[in-house]
């Protein structure tokens, strides 16, 4: 909600005839650092033995996003408490995967990756989610009063502070979108996720129309990973403009044991996710 | 110690006071009995000289004898008069402004260059309405915070961002006062028009450093402005119709020369230019604001004045989201002249700024603000020609309502939460005086204490090991302490207690006739801060006082100045260096949340900034053309260590460019008088761009192209310039008591897209990464019509 006030200023900021173009610009360019996206996600009602990992390189900024993989890598996940050890198969395009992760709510665990000769380690605890009570459709809940948008409705548990990640995405859309939540402002109550599309043209953004159909997903995720998650979805959706914040590079929990200074991008999580598909009437 | 010692001073001078009798009054305007502050009064042939105060004051003091009088100010004729004195005089004097059209304005009505040579106050402009009028502005509307970042020194974050930036400071380091309140947020829709309206205000003095001990409490730089008291001769009207506002405001007696008032009102329509878009058309956006002023002179030697300010700001998105903000200030005075040589002020004032937001969506609303009342008592002694002695008292009691949240309806899944309000209250107490020790030599020095108390009624989080912040050390992150506990304060309680004492000295010495060299040093103490980790300040932005967790800012401040005036004053120069060191400046841990935080301590590190530069200032203050050029070049940069947290600290803990730091700023502005109907007007501004982070990489993460960057303002923005020209076109009407003029303008006539930001993000259609611009104004044209009757 506090992104949502600065959003809404941000906007206004924008209304005034100002005008936006895209522009070539010389950047500079850092060195590659291994990036793992190591999101261990269990879906409700599964045992969650089939997993994947992700290992590539960052590359400069104007690079096309074609995959950068790292391959080679070594990658096992250790449960902290019973030490037991499942390792990741590299299927040489970057993906490492596993179908013999045992799943445990609350148990904490431990990621370790070697690569280029360099060891990362990361710890983290597999965090639960509320069951999604109700999704629909609406107009009048969204910004535009027009526009069709998707309503996405969970119980928030009373006297515990939880964090949550949504991601939407419409079918033959090329990006999802992310919503960081936590419940500072809605403690116990009844959370509704509103995803609205507004026609742009200038970034070609269409309203909802019927028959359009929205892969959503709820994961309940540690407060560390709120922080990261929330700044990289700040970072990457920003609008920029004069009310944005200063961007900085987004920390996450990998580090490198062998060469601290070359640290990992990216996360290990573990969250247990609902998913949904909706279709607009 | 300091204090007896310049007492000392004092009595030393003081001693040899005889047989001298004094001349003293007001200065007023013939026209409208409107006091003129920085008129000379000076002795002909003689070095005996002063300049009026802001209420118009003066007073001087001559021996038995007969002499002619002479009092000048710029825009007015000289007043000559022969008097004979042989017992103190109460003199009240009336300039006649020049013989002139309306737009015939002399641009810098300033005091007369040969006394503000030999006097040490330096780093500080004074500019008359009247220049200011002169300026094309951007969109036909007169604006006194765009005119001042013309001067060296003075610059902003470009179009659409509140505030202005002082020798490298931030925006929340100015003290702007209106009529001696305090102004908390100087901005109109979001920076694109100042709060002041130009019809209520008489002038304003921006002090840039060396800032006189009677003012204190902001760390870089002081505004003054003042409102006009309003026309105690006849009724008068001011206006102008604009294509996005318009004005109006009417003066009169209440009582001939005794009393009077003034009322102006200003509003814009850009709502209207909104509708008419069709994506914009259920938004709009409008400012108004209301100056009041009224005064009564109860007899020669006491005078109340009443003044106001209202002003309001409204956003409405959609009908979804509709939100307002604005200041509110009001002034109550008390001008007493004790005697000749005793002058006194007291003032009663109160200020507020409060921001407001609804959003339906989410069933909730908004509010934060701040307030506060200030009294002030101040004395301006007149010891003899040599010293002039300033001191007084003052305390600010503040209220902070950082933000309340309240659901709009029943089924509102947000819930009510107030964040803690905090109280503190602020004291100072000064001693200055302006010292002329030989013709040539002055010095200016005063000591200012100050003190602040942050009172209880509320409780505080304590945290584990005295930590608000922590340093994570395996993943080389800043993050949120651990509470441990609460502390509750009563309403009776002092949570914490600051005080410092601000020594402010200056010198000047004069070269010749015509030039001097001044240097001065200040030290000022900021106890209230303004929370902000966005590029610009935005009007959600709270502020909040010093405490257990944030120490009081303290600025430092050495400046030496060189000054010049040749051909027959026409022309003026100053040089000035300064450099300015600031303790205890805070800065943002990545990541920051500032808005609805009850724990902003969490969010934050102590660093310092420094900033020095060398700033010229070339002035042609006569003749048909006039105009200015000026120059700076200037490094602002902060350090933000670790501290108790540990670790290195934000940015590494390297010294960082702060988002004001402009390595070169060039302004030159100039008015042509063609001839007795046309002047016309131009500016041109060039800066080196903004300090910003650029990234240096790219990586994938949850199907998205995630942009990494490196350190903290280490790229720059494209350098910022602009031309803009007004054409001023004032028909004859010799004999009608109606003046109007039209005033065309264009803004930025060459259409350039200077950068507001650049933002780094995915093409959500091709996918592809992309630095797209904002820039916010390209070429606009206006066109204004003012009128006087």
């Amino acid at each position: 909600m506090k992104n949502y006030i600065l959003y809404c200023v941000l906007v206004l900021g924008l209304l005034f005839g100002s005008c936006t173009d895209v522009i070539e610009l010389d950047l500079p360019v850092a060195s590659p650092r291994l990036v793992i996206e190591a999101s261990i996600d269990w879906q409700k009602e599964t045992l969650g033995n089939d997993q994947e990992i992700k290992l590539s390189l960052s590359s400069p900024f104007y690079d096309n996003l074609s995959r950068n993989p790292a391959t080679g890598a070594f990658v096992k996940i250790i449960n902290n408490k019973n030490k037991s050890e499942v390792i990741f198969e590299d299927q040489n395009n970057g993906s490492y995967t596993t179908s013999e992760f045992i799943a445990i709510m609350g148990q904490s665990y431990s990621l370790e990756v070697v690569y280029g000769g360099e060891t990362y380690i990361a710890t983290e605890t597999m965090t639960p989610v509320p069951e999604i009570t109700r999704v629909f459709q609406s107009t009048e809940n969204g910004f535009d009063k027009n526009a069709l948008e998707l309503n996405l409705v969970f119980n928030d548990p009373i006297d515990e502070t939880n964090f949550y990640l949504s991601k939407f995405q419409r079918r033959g859309d090329l990006l999802p979108t992310l919503f960081d939540i936590n419940d500072e402002f809605t403690n116990g109550n009844e959370i509704n996720i509103i995803y609205e599309k507004i026609n742009n043209d200038t970034t070609g953004e269409k309203e909802f129309v019927p028959g359009d159909i929205v892969d959503m997903s709820l994961y309940g995720i540690s407060e560390q990973y709120f922080n990261y998650i929330r700044l990289l979805i700040q970072q990457s959706g920003s609008l920029g403009g004069p009310f944005s914040t200063i961007p900085a590079e987004i920390k996450g929990n990998c580090i490198n044991i062998s060469k601290p200074d070359n640290y990992a991008f990216g996360y290990f999580r573990l969250a247990e996710v609902n998913n949904r598909v909706y279709t607009f009437q | 110690m300091k204090v007896s010692g310049i007492i000392f001073l004092l009595l030393s001078t003081s001693l040899f006071a005889q047989n001298k009798f004094s001349i003293s009054g007001t200065v007023n305007m013939a026209s409208s009995g409107e006091t003129l502050f920085g008129a000379s009064v000076f002795i002909k042939d003689s070095s005996i000289g002063t300049t009026s105060n802001e209420y118009g004051f003066y007073s001087i003091e001559v021996t038995e004898g007969t002499f002619t009088l002479v009092v000048s100010y710029l825009g007015f004729e000289d007043f000559y008069k022969e008097i004979s004195v042989e017992s103190d005089q109460n003199l009240n004097i009336e300039l006649a402004e020049s013989s002139s059209q309306l737009n015939e304005v002399v641009l810098q009505a300033e005091e007369s260059e040969d006394i503000s040579l030999s006097r040490p106050q330096m780093s500080v402009s004074k500019l008359n309405v009247a220049t200011i009028k002169q300026m094309p502005a951007v969109l036909g509307e007169i604006d006194i915070i765009k005119s001042i970042q013309l001067l060296p020194g003075v610059t902003n974050n470009g179009e659409g961002s509140s505030g202005f930036n002082v020798r490298g400071g931030s925006v929340d380091q100015n003290l702007v006062l209106l009529d001696e309140t305090i102004i908390y947020n100087t901005s109109h829709l979001l920076g694109f028009f100042s709060i002041f309206n130009a019809d209520a205000i008489k002038d304003i003095k921006l002090y840039k450093g060396n800032i006189p001990a009677q003012f204190g409490g902001r760390a870089s730089s002081v505004l003054d402005v003042r409102q006009k008291d309003g026309n105690n001769k006849n009724f008068a009207l001011t206006g102008g119709i604009g294509s996005v506002s318009s004005r109006l405001a009417i003066e009169g007696p209440i009582v001939k020369d005794r009393s009077s008032f003034l009322v102006a009102g200003r509003g814009s329509y850009a709502h209207l230019f909104l509708k008419l878009s069709e994506d914009l058309k259920d938004n709009s956006a409008y400012f108004y604001d209301l100056n009041l002023k009224t005064n009564y002179e109860i007899n020669e030697n006491n005078q109340l004045f009443l003044s106001g300010y209202f002003g309001r700001d409204v956003f409405t998105l959609a009908e979804n989201f509709n939100s307002s903000y604005g200041n509110s200030s009001g002034n109550l005075r008390w001008n007493h002249v004790f005697n000749d040589k005793i002058f006194s002020n007291l003032s009663l004032n109160y200020s507020k700024y409060d921001y407001q937001l609804e959003i339906n969506a989410f069933e909730f609303d908004w509010i934060s603000q701040i307030d506060n009342y200030n009294l002030k008592y101040a004395l301006s002694y007149y010891i003899n020609n040599d010293i002039e002695l300033d001191f007084g008292i003052n305390g600010i009691n503040y209220l902070f309502n950082p933000g309340e949240i309240n659901p709009t309806s029943e089924t509102s899944g947000i819930n009510y939460l107030l964040l803690d309000q905090k109280r503190a209250i602020e004291g100072g107490l000064y001693i200055g005086a302006e010292h002329r020790l030989s013709s040539k030599f002055s010095l200016q020095y005063g000591l200012r204490y100050s003190s602040f108390a942050r009172l209880g009624g509320q409780s505080l989080t304590e945290y584990e090991n005295d930590l608000p912040v922590v340093y994570n050390e395996i993943l080389e992150i800043y993050q949120r302490g651990v509470p441990s506990g609460q502390t509750e304060y009563k309403k009776n309680d002092i949570i914490s207690q600051f005080g410092f004492l601000e020594p402010r000295l200056a010198f000047s010495y004069q070269i010749g006739q015509h030039s001097s060299v001044k240097a001065g040093y200040s030290r000022v103490a900021q106890y209230i801060h303004l929370l902000s980790n966005t590029t610009s300040v935005t009007p959600i932005d709270v502020w909040t006082p010093s405490g257990p967790f944030i120490e009081p800012q303290l600025s430092d401040q050495y400046a030496v100045g060189y000054f010049k005036t040749f051909n027959n004053n026409a022309f003026s120069l100053e040089v000035e260096a300064y450099y300015k060191n600031i303790e205890n400046r805070i800065d943002y841990i990545d990541g920051s949340n500032l808005i609805g935080n009850n724990n902003i301590e969490t969010e934050i590190l102590k660093g310092e900034a420094k900033a020095y530069g060398l700033e010229f200032l070339l002035r042609k203050t006569s003749g048909s053309f006039t105009g200015w050029l000026a120059y700076t070049i200037s490094k602002s940069e902060q350090r933000t260590p670790g501290g108790k947290a540990g670790g290195p600290g934000i940015n590494k803990g390297m010294w960082y460019y702060t988002p004001y730091d402009r390595t070169h700023d060039v302004s030159i502005t100039g008015t042509y008088r063609l001839n007795s109907k046309w002047s016309l007007n131009a500016n041109l501004i060039y800066q080196t761009g903004r300090p910003v982070t650029y990234p240096t990489g790219q990586y994938e993460y949850e199907g998205l192209s995630i942009a990494s960057y490196s350190d903290r303002n280490a790229d720059r923005l494209t350098a910022y310039h602009r031309i803009d020209i007004s054409a001023i076109l004032t028909p004859d009407k010799p004999n009608k008591k109606w003046k109007g003029e039209w005033v065309f303008g264009l803004y930025n006539i060459y259409d350039r897209k200077n950068a507001a930001s650049i933002s780094f993000s995915q093409n959500r259609e091709t996918g592809l990464n992309e630095a797209t611009r904002i820039a916010i104004f390209g070429i606009v044209p206006s066109v204004t019509y003012n009128f006087k009757f």
